[in-house]
């Protein structure tokens, strides 16, 4: 069976990160989720995989070419003008030799193989089969009503009433009938499981694991916590340097090459890519991901955050409930405050719009390429859009 | 729902196509039997009880043959006796089939074929079906044709298997409305139900769809369309995952599933002829004194019942833990309702026993067809739920609860406590409570795990309710600690300021049924008891109805159940809470279909 994963959409509300890549090409704990995509599909058995890219489609060609160093052949194909899921799926219809396929939303990730399970499903009842998970709010997705035969007997799109059902996870086997429904729906792909529903059927495969649809900024975080409460075991890289007296707790993982002085506390779940430099005495705490190539400089404290790699972060700063993009540069002393005096639920604002995140905790997005002096403080929920410069706080 | 295998091969099949039913054992176990073809003769065996039971009186897996059909069964209606067991022979006993599904039509070819002569051991369809096929047998002398001809004749759903003594070497199989698949092994063939009657033996598999059928080799297999006779290829799957989840159907639990079956469930207990509930009625009313009694969740079931008798019919049913039953001096005269999942429930048996010894009549509504309770008592209501497999009970009590609420309003109507014009309304919410359910089921699970999974970590809860939510409460609270193992407690909400208030603190739990505001009574000592537990600061989380400002104001966090009746609303909380427990255990990753400790029917004392 080949796989379709569809990568080209841009989505605004993932601002200060979307603007220099596509959503998949997002890292969570060390990975992008492309290629966490790529390996529970290569896993499943399933090698041949057509891509749809678009917005910022270089980045994944020059990471994945032709699919060789993940084991797996990748067919490209772009999606010019995006017109929605149904559009970039009918692109494909010629790679896909009239059998059945499986669909993938690349912007989906979870933290067991759900290939596995909508395969099972699939083989068991011989159907075109939907994933469907319960995430907190139905309100983005597409919510399904189940039989007791976990048939989908309804589907409601992005619903206005008060309701919280299964949804759509964003995976799907379909037959090949669906490039002709597609055509006869002019593309409209919630027209086409609609149809399928009413007709031939479609069966839930229902998945109750970790599962993650990338929206806003701070499912980031949201994400790269699934994945690493998902690890069990601590993995250091043998070249990996840890001098003196350096405490770790619970499953660290450390990339090739990376140093960690003395005195710094490393505890588990959390994750240091390679090269990376880590200074004496600081603390990284649980879910905490520090991309390649990154440095963090004497007596930081790191606490559930992503960096993307590339990124210093200067001495005697704390850097909690927050997302870092590429090649960001703080100075020394950069505090990102990531809760109000009283626990209130914290607005983010972005594009001089303001999202109720319902969080009470959290802290700065800093988009790519940004640097910052010395002595910065971050309120909780701030962005920083990409390619800012912020001088020094200097009082004197 | 019952449980069809058939095995092909050139070597003795007699312990694999005994393991195979065993595998499907899940798709009911109220009797079985096995048909086997050896030297030329068909050899039958079959009786009442579960597989192994009816193995340790027949030996069914030291049958010998190489070609045979099996089935397991769970009666939907005809009693459970040996004669109404599958398989079924033809009269001139070359044929034998097994069968799952309804024939619509049976009644009038079996009053035609009686008229004729044919004699029946059975008052089934199914032995209606094998006789035709002896029929046309006698005129084409062709198996496939008479197999043919004999299916142009019936009507209804059925998938069937068919062997036959003219015909070593074949299996005859159709399929229409109920499931069938075929396995595919070396040298030898299978069919069942489902993947699991050949799981253990081969991994490649056909699913047949509606209308097609199949003559079924050792080593070839033809399926063709019924309607045109015309030839249909077929993908083989191949299946790769372990026997226990593919029974499932694509839940991880057989908890969820349940959950989610209890619309059909309903819709089951909806069709139960109202003779039968106005004859359990009745008896009610010819009783000097009557008890209501079950052990575990059919106690709290009874507990509800007991709310239900009061309001509705204006009467007073002591509900009895069957365990405790002896501290009733029963009498000619009285009558005892007992209610059972499994009907084998052994504290519950004794109690029945106890009560009959007496003189007192006996009634009792249970799940499982022909078990000893529904044998036992002077009337039964089958509610018809089908298998269930989770250990702990929730669409089989929800059933029963609904089934209870039917006969009280049937009480209430008798004894003219109610005016026909309620009782009809009451009707008409019963009705629409399947469709109710299904929706709430859809539209409520993220609510309820956003809840259990903010507070999974709970190790004490008090689960209270006022009126009839206070069973509600009792049997939602046993949900909890049976699969959660957390400690919940179960009372009245007014028992709070008598004694447990001295618990209340952040860290303590308390789940609230608030009942509908149009439930002034109850609502009100519901809120005053929230406001206690609100004050000092313990933690409040309230199943509850939209529009409810004031109740919800009071809670941390809070499931909004659509409106409805005040009738239906404890069922529709019971629901709620039953996924809460199933949500919370999935969270704390427990056992939840074998909770530690638990066996499903208990059948010791």
């Amino acid at each position: 069976m080949k796989a379709v994963i569809l990568a080209a959409n841009r989505s605004n509300r993932l601002s200060p990160f979307i603007e220099t890549r596509c959503k998949p090409m997002i890292r969570i704990a060390g990975q992008y989720i492309l290629e966490n995509t790529i390996c529970f599909l290569k896993e499943a058995g399933i090698n041949d995989i057509v891509l749809v890219v678009n917005h910022q489609q270089d980045l994944v060609r020059r990471y994945f070419g032709s699919g060789k160093i993940l084991g797996v052949n990748l067919e490209y194909v772009v999606q010019d003008e995006l017109q929605g899921i149904g559009q970039a799926l009918s692109l494909c219809q010629s790679s896909l030799e009239k059998k059945p396929f499986l669909l993938v939303y690349g912007d989906v990730m979870t933290d067991y193989n759900p290939f596995l399970s909508i395969l099972q499903t699939y083989s068991e009842m011989d159907k075109e089969v939907a994933l469907i998970a319960l995430p907190e709010s139905s309100k983005e997705f597409g919510n399904v009503y189940l039989d007791h035969e976990m048939k989908i007997s309804r589907l409601v799109e992005k619903p206005k009433a008060n309701q919280a059902n299964y949804v759509f996870a964003g995976m799907f086997v379909l037959f090949p009938k669906i490039f002709s429904l597609l055509e006869e729906h002019q593309n409209d792909i919630s027209q086409c499981y609609g149809q399928m529903i009413e007709t031939s059927g479609l069966q839930a495969s229902l998945w109750e694991k970790g599962w993650i649809d990338m929206i806003h900024p701070w499912h980031i975080l949201e994400a790269n916590r699934m994945l690493m409460s998902s690890w069990e075991t601590a993995e250091i890289d043998s070249t990996a340097r840890l001098l003196g007296q350096v405490h770790l707790e619970g499953s660290v993982r450390i990339g090739p090459n990376v140093t960690v002085e003395s005195g710094t506390i490393l505890k588990g779940p959390c994750y240091i890519g390679s090269n990376s430099y880590v200074g004496n005495n600081s603390l990284i705490r649980n879910y905490s991901a520090i991309g390649p190539d990154s440095i963090v400089g004497y007596g930081s404290e790191l606490k559930n955050c992503v960096l993307f790699g590339n990124n210093d972060v200067g001495r005697l700063s704390f850097v909690g409930d927050s997302v870092l993009g590429e090649n960001v540069k703080s100075g020394s002393g950069l505090t990102t405050v990531n809760h109000t005096v009283d626990y209130s639920r914290i607005t983010c604002k972005s594009n001089s719009d303001s999202i109720e995140t319902g969080l009470t905790k959290l802290g700065a997005f800093i988009g790519d390429n940004v640097s910052i002096g010395a002595r910065h403080t971050l309120g909780p929920g701030t962005i920083v859009e990409s390619g800012k410069i912020v001088t020094d706080n200097i009082t004197l | 729902m019952c449980g069809i295998s058939g095995i092909v091969h050139s070597e003795n099949i007699g312990r694999n196509l005994f393991n195979s039913i065993r595998n499907l054992e899940y798709r009911g176990y109220d009797s079985c039997g096995m048909a086997l073809l050896r030297q030329g003769a068909l050899d039958l065996r079959k009786n009442v009880g579960g597989i192994d039971e009816v193995n340790s009186l027949e030996k069914l897996d030291q049958m010998q043959g190489s070609i045979g059909i099996a089935h397991t069964r769970w009666a939907t209606h005809g009693g459970v006796t040996q004669e109404n067991a599958h398989p079924h022979l033809s009269q001139n006993k070359q044929f034998v089939i097994v069968h799952n599904g309804i024939i619509s039509n049976y009644q009038e070819l079996r009053e035609r074929m009686l008229s004729q002569g044919v004699v029946f051991e059975s008052l089934t369809d199914t032995e209606v079906f094998v006789n035709l096929l002896e029929e046309s047998y006698s005129n084409s002398k062709d198996i496939e044709q008479a197999f043919l001809a004999a299916l142009e004749k019936i009507e209804g759903s059925f998938s069937i298997v068919m062997l036959s003594a003219h015909d070593p070497e074949h299996l005859y199989c159709v399929k229409k409305e109920s499931p069938l698949l075929l396995g595919l092994g070396e040298g030898c063939n299978y069919v069942g139900s489902d993947l699991n009657a050949f799981l253990e033996y081969t991994r490649k598999a056909v699913v047949l769809d509606d209308g097609e059928y199949v003559v079924l080799g050792r080593n070839d297999y033809k399926i063709r369309k019924l309607k045109t006779r015309e030839h249909v290829e077929k993908n083989v799957l191949h299946i790769d995952w372990d026997v226990e989840t593919s029974k499932k159907g694509g839940y991880s639990h057989y908890m969820l599933k349940e959950i989610f079956d209890e619309p059909q469930t309903i819709r089951q207990a909806l069709k139960i002829p109202h003779e039968q509930i106005s004859g359990l009625a009745l008896m009610f009313t010819e009783a000097t004194r009557a008890y209501l009694m079950g052990v575990g969740t059919t106690y709290y079931v009874a507990n509800i019942s007991q709310y239900f008798f009061s309001t509705l019919a204006n009467r007073y049913y002591p509900a009895l833990s069957s365990d405790e039953f002896s501290v009733v001096s029963v009498e000619s005269g009285d009558m005892v309702l007992a209610l059972s999942q499994s009907g084998e429930t052994y504290d519950t048996k004794s109690s029945l026993e106890y009560a009959k010894l007496h003189g007192a009549q006996t009634a009792a509504v249970v799940n499982v067809m022909g078990s000893a309770i529904s044998m036992m008592v002077d009337q039964v209501i089958m509610q018809g739920s089908g298998p269930e497999i989770c250990v702990v009970s929730t669409k089989a009590a929800l059933a029963q609860t609904f089934i209870m609420l039917r006969v009280a309003l049937e009480l209430g109507r008798m004894r003219k406590h109610i005016s026909q014009d309620v009782y009809q309304k009451h009707q008409r919410e019963l009705e629409i409570f399947p469709q109710m359910v299904d929706q709430i089921l859809n539209e409520q699970s993220g609510f309820v795990r956003n809840i259990a999974r903010t507070t999974s970590h709970v190790e004490h809860w008090l689960f209270l309710g006022c009126g009839v939510y206070y069973p509600v409460a009792m049997e939602s609270a046993l949900k909890m600690k049976e699969i959660t193992y957390q400690h919940a407690e179960g009372m009245p909400a007014g028992f709070l300021k008598h004694g447990t208030l001295s618990m209340v603190e952040p860290a303590l739990h308390s789940l609230f049924f608030v009942p509908l505001p149009e439930q002034k009574d109850l609502h009100d000592r519901t809120l005053i008891a929230m406001e206690q537990v609100k004050a000092r600061g313990g933690t409040v989380i309230g199943i509850m109805f939209q529009g409810d400002e004031r109740a919800q104001s009071l809670t941390d966090q809070a499931v909004l159940l659509p409106q409805m009746s005040a009738l239906c609303a404890p069922m529709a909380q019971m629901i709620m809470a039953q996924m809460f427990a199933y949500y919370a255990a999935l969270d704390l990753g427990r056992n939840i279909d074998k909770p530690r400790n638990l066996a499903k029917s208990v059948t010791v004392g």
